[in-house]
């Protein structure tokens, strides 16, 4: 018999999924079946917490696991690919205490032979900090072939825990016109996806967009915002310099790209835990369209569309015409598509004011110009987050960011703008 | 605080507040940001800042909250104390505390270095004019260079018997706000935060609240309450107010008894002459304990703010009736323990202890039924106990239920005639335990009692922030919801210096005396016996 290519790479990514058996904090023997049922995967997840110990001691089983087991939340992970899959792992990893109750990573391939499930359950306790009870939790892999890879809301609803709300994480470029998305993500209650990873960035935002979720739509790119977000915000929270924010004028965005002798060719693999940045424009754009929506900026007209990364957009304020830059940085010291500088330019009744974030590697360098003085040089932490503490922040919110609605709205009509006359002129 | 009136939907942040955080609204930026809230651009004055206390907990909280970017570039420290000291001297100082204790350890140089321009030192003498002027001069100062506009926040980390000369230099010096002083009204806030004990007994506190408030208004005053912290205070109110469920039975008709147990392990360790001084009474009953049984029987509030909250638990408080003599001798136990084991470890006697007099009579275990004469709690006695050299450290309110009217089921077992049990755990492994009878499975009926238990270390995926650093940044905001007020503090040595007084004269029953390692003396356990019921072991 000879063993399709398909088959070869499911089970090359179930034996990196399986890699999570090897975890330190596992203390149950991995459940490995090769080829089973989802009845009999329910059944071991059923007696995992509920037998007693042969020692008697109620509180723990007899696979050794404390009975104090995490109910928070179900997280479905899709994953696409062997290089997804190794992600899954080590982000997983570290999520530590902040592990969702039962995790549920599928990879699902239509056009494989073979079995038509395979699974492996591994249950993990974290300890915590000193003193703090054992949390524990568990990890369900799947691996879905043939036409039961086309069902698969059949394959993951009896499994997930009742009455917890449930997140689907889909790394990568999530296919937003297959089916199997549409039935994954109508299980949830949130999706979380990292729009730095769409190939094509304009489409994704315009799907995200009219994507309606239950309890919203998370975005690691957006999250990766939030030290900008603040800072920027910081500079307006007294009366003095507030008075500066209805008059800005421009708004230069700078954001990171590989130097150019990096970039053609293959891109290079992105470092262990970090996404695979495909849109390194992401950043720029929902930044700048998180400014325009705050403040009612609207699109007026396109200075210079996109081009190498370079775009230059004509905005209409309340007060002011601004000017919107947006411009790639080659830098190695920082990674594709994280913001490098902000600049916030602003006329007022003493002059110009220009407030300004800059950053150089873990650190931000964050002053102002205005009044006809420099003010407040200041050095703040800005360490880049790791995708699973941004996935932990993600996996606690369950609500509607209206703030990124917004952005999202605006960043999505800026580049329409800046492409169309790209592509038509 | 007036309602925001951005376009966008306020994700859900403790809404409606006391206090004067900028107003969001007014800065565009700020909604759904993760520091919704923002204090205003300030100095904090820390009033004996060379002590412990700095260098352990201020130091690093502060620390954590610039971390953490929830204080304002502006923000700025000046530690004031008797010590030479240089303000690289006291930087250093700080930043070793950092080292040590901060739960970002060690501080980054970078980082540290650019927070540090904002921290200075003034030396003086507490009662020295002069020092207190030139510290004036130096925040002024501050004001222009850093744009600090005038807010101050005096922590006053020394003992209690010094605050009445240092709030009257503060005055003097023209630091206090615009208390009595019209002009500087919009010259920014000054707020005072000050740590427990407030005060050794009715007279001393209300001394101590009139020299406070010779100098600032109410609402300038802190007094901070770190044992019970954010949480547990939200957690049961929410509890109760946030679910439908609970609030119907909250009351005479339902609940038999409630139980507030605060035990410790640990023995005096150190503290014996000052322990000696105090005892269990003053020491926990009087600020955690009575704060612990405010918000649990407390009234809802008409909202979930400062005011209305303190209002709320002053009422409770009020509706506790000083005992006289004979009750005392009737509804109290104090206790002293001798010498025994705790946690494997031998523990000597309390009258062994270095500094304590070997005839003490001081009461290191203290049980006491109180009653809440409201129409809401009339009958349903409330038993506390704290102690030190106790079996187990735990802090719970256990609530008694009322049995079943009918035995139905009086031949299946004890858990049949088990009343359910509503336990309220505040430390350790904060969580709610809900206790009723099953019907074990099987041909027969025997009924057995079964925990249902809920934990939020394993329900809620977060750590729980420090208690100095929410502390700090609700003062820095405003938000005084959980310091206690003056009339709360009184009203407590109302209730307790006829105990005290009693005890004193003889009237209130001896002392009695359990070894170290057990639940208290045994005349706790007939206290309850008395009454047909017993305590729990938490």
């Amino acid at each position: 018999m000879t063993t399709s290519a398909a088959a070869k790479r499911a089970l090359a990514m179930h034996r990196r999924l399986m890699t999570f058996g090897e975890a330190e904090s596992t203390v149950a023997q991995p459940w490995v079946e090769e080829s089973t049922t989802v009845r009999a995967v329910e059944a071991h997840l059923a007696q995992l917490w509920t037998e007693q110990a042969p020692s008697g001691d109620p509180t723990f089983t007899e696979k050794g696991l404390h009975h104090a087991r995490a109910s928070v939340l179900n997280l479905i992970v899709m994953v696409p690919d062997e290089e997804a899959a190794a992600r899954v792992v080590e982000t997983m990893g570290g999520l530590g205490v902040r592990h969702p109750s039962r995790a549920i990573v599928l990879a699902a391939d239509p056009a494989a032979d073979g079995p038509p499930l395979s699974a492996s359950i591994t249950a993990h306790c974290n300890v915590g900090q000193e003193g703090s009870e054992q949390v524990c939790y568990e990890v369900v892999v799947l691996t879905v072939r043939g036409e039961a890879a086309e069902h698969l809301a059949g394959v993951v609803a009896p499994l997930l825990i009742h009455d917890l709300p449930t997140h689907v994480w889909w790394p990568g470029d999530p296919p937003f016109t297959d089916p199997i998305f549409d039935q994954l993500v109508e299980m949830g209650d949130r999706l979380v996806v990292d729009s730095s990873e769409f190939e094509d960035l304009l489409r994704g935002l315009r799907r995200l967009t009219t994507l309606r979720r239950r309890s919203g739509v998370g975005d690691l790119a957006w999250a990766r915002l939030g030290w900008w977000q603040e800072l920027t915000a910081e500079f307006f929270d007294g009366p003095r310099f507030r008075r500066y924010l209805p008059n800005l004028n421009r708004l230069t965005v700078r954001y990171a790209v590989a130097p150019a002798h990096r970039r053609p060719g293959r891109p290079r693999k992105p470092p262990p835990g970090q996404p695979h940045v495909r849109s390194t424009l992401v950043g720029p754009m929902l930044y700048a369209g998180w400014i325009a929506s705050r403040l009612e900026w609207r699109r007026h007209a396109t200075r210079q569309p996109l081009d190498d990364g370079r775009l230059q957009l004509t905005l209409e304020g309340r007060h002011e015409m601004v000017d919107l830059r947006i411009e790639p940085v080659e830098t190695e010291t920082v990674p594709p598509g994280e913001l490098t500088e902000v600049r916030l330019r602003s006329y007022g009744e003493t002059g110009a004011a220009e407030f300004i974030i800059g950053r150089a590697t873990d650190e931000a360098i964050v002053c102002s110009n205005a009044d006809g003085m420099t003010a407040m040089l200041r050095t703040v932490p800005m360490e880049l987050p790791t995708e699973s503490e941004l996935l932990a922040d993600d996996l606690v919110s369950d609500r509607h960011d209206p703030v990124y609605e917004a952005a999202l709205r605006a960043a999505a009509v800026f580049l329409a703008s800046a492409r169309e006359l790209e592509l038509t002129g | 605080m007036t309602r925001r009136s951005t376009a966008v939907e306020e994700p859900v942040a403790p809404a409606a507040r006391d206090g004067d955080a900028i107003p969001t609204h007014r800065n565009p930026l700020r909604a759904g940001l993760r520091h919704g809230r923002m204090p205003e651009p300030c100095t904090m004055v820390i009033v004996g800042a060379t002590g412990d206390l700095t260098e352990r907990k201020l130091g690093p909280a502060l620390y954590n909250l610039m971390l953490g970017g929830a204080l304002p570039p502006e923000f700025t420290v000046v530690g004031f104390a008797r010590r030479d000291l240089s303000d690289k001297e006291f930087r250093d100082h700080l930043r070793e505390g950092i080292d040590l204790y901060s739960r970002n350890r060690p501080a980054k140089a970078s980082i540290w270095e650019s927070f540090s321009a904002g921290i200075e030192y003034q030396r003086g003498e507490f009662h020295h004019e002069e020092a207190w002027a030139a510290l004036a001069k130096r925040l002024d100062r501050i004001d222009r260079d850093r744009g600090t506009a005038g807010n101050r926040l005096f922590y006053l980390a020394v003992p209690p018997n010094l605050h009445a000369e240092i709030v009257r230099q503060i005055a003097a010096a023209g630091l206090s706000g615009h208390h009595g002083d019209e002009h500087r009204r919009n010259r920014g806030w000054a707020r005072v935060i000050v740590e427990k004990p407030f005060g050794f007994d009715l007279a001393s506190a209300r001394r101590l609240n009139r020299e406070l408030r010779d100098v600032f208004d109410e609402d300038q005053i802190f007094r901070i309450d770190h044992y019970l912290g954010k949480e547990t205070v939200q957690n049961l109110s929410v509890f109760r107010f946030g679910n439908g469920l609970f609030e119907p039975i909250w009351n005479r008709r339902y609940i038999d008894s409630v139980q507030i147990t605060v035990a410790e392990t640990v023995g005096v360790e150190g503290r014996g002459e000052s322990y000696d001084e105090t005892g269990a009474l003053r020491d926990i009953v009087q600020n955690h304990v009575l704060q612990l049984m405010a918000v649990f029987a407390m009234e809802p509030p008409i909202e979930f703010k400062a005011s209305d909250l303190r209002d709320e638990k002053v009422k409770v408080l009020r509706a506790v009736k000083p005992m006289s003599p004979a009750e005392v001798a009737e509804a109290t136990i104090r206790g002293q323990y001798v010498s025994g084991w705790v946690e494997g470890t031998q523990v000597p006697s309390y009258r062994d202890e270095p500094e304590v007099p070997p005839n003490s009579e001081r009461e290191t275990y203290v049980a006491l039924r109180l009653a809440i004469e409201s129409w809401r709690w009339a009958g349903v006695p409330f038993y506390v106990r704290t102690g030190k050299a106790l079996a187990t450290r735990v802090t719970e309110i256990a609530v008694q239920f009322k049995q079943a009217p009918l035995a139905l089921f009086s031949r299946a077992g004890a858990g049949a005639t088990e009343p359910n049990i509503l336990a309220i755990r505040v430390q350790p492994d904060e969580g709610i335990l809900l206790r009723f009878g099953a019907k074990v499975p099987g041909p027969g009926l025997q009924i057995r009692g079964v925990n249902m238990d809920f934990r939020y270390g394993s329900s809620f995926a977060v750590d729980s922030p420090d208690a100095y650093e929410t502390l700090l940044l609700d003062c820095m905001i405003g938000d005084a919801s959980l310091f206690t007020r003056n009339d709360e503090v009184e009203r407590a040595w109302e209730i307790l210096d006829p105990i005290l007084a009693a005890w004193a004269s003889g009237e209130g029953g001896r002392l009695h005396f359990y070894p170290a390692g057990s639940w208290g003396p045994a005349a706790a356990d007939e206290l309850l016996e008395r009454d047909g019921r017993e305590w729990r072991k938490p």
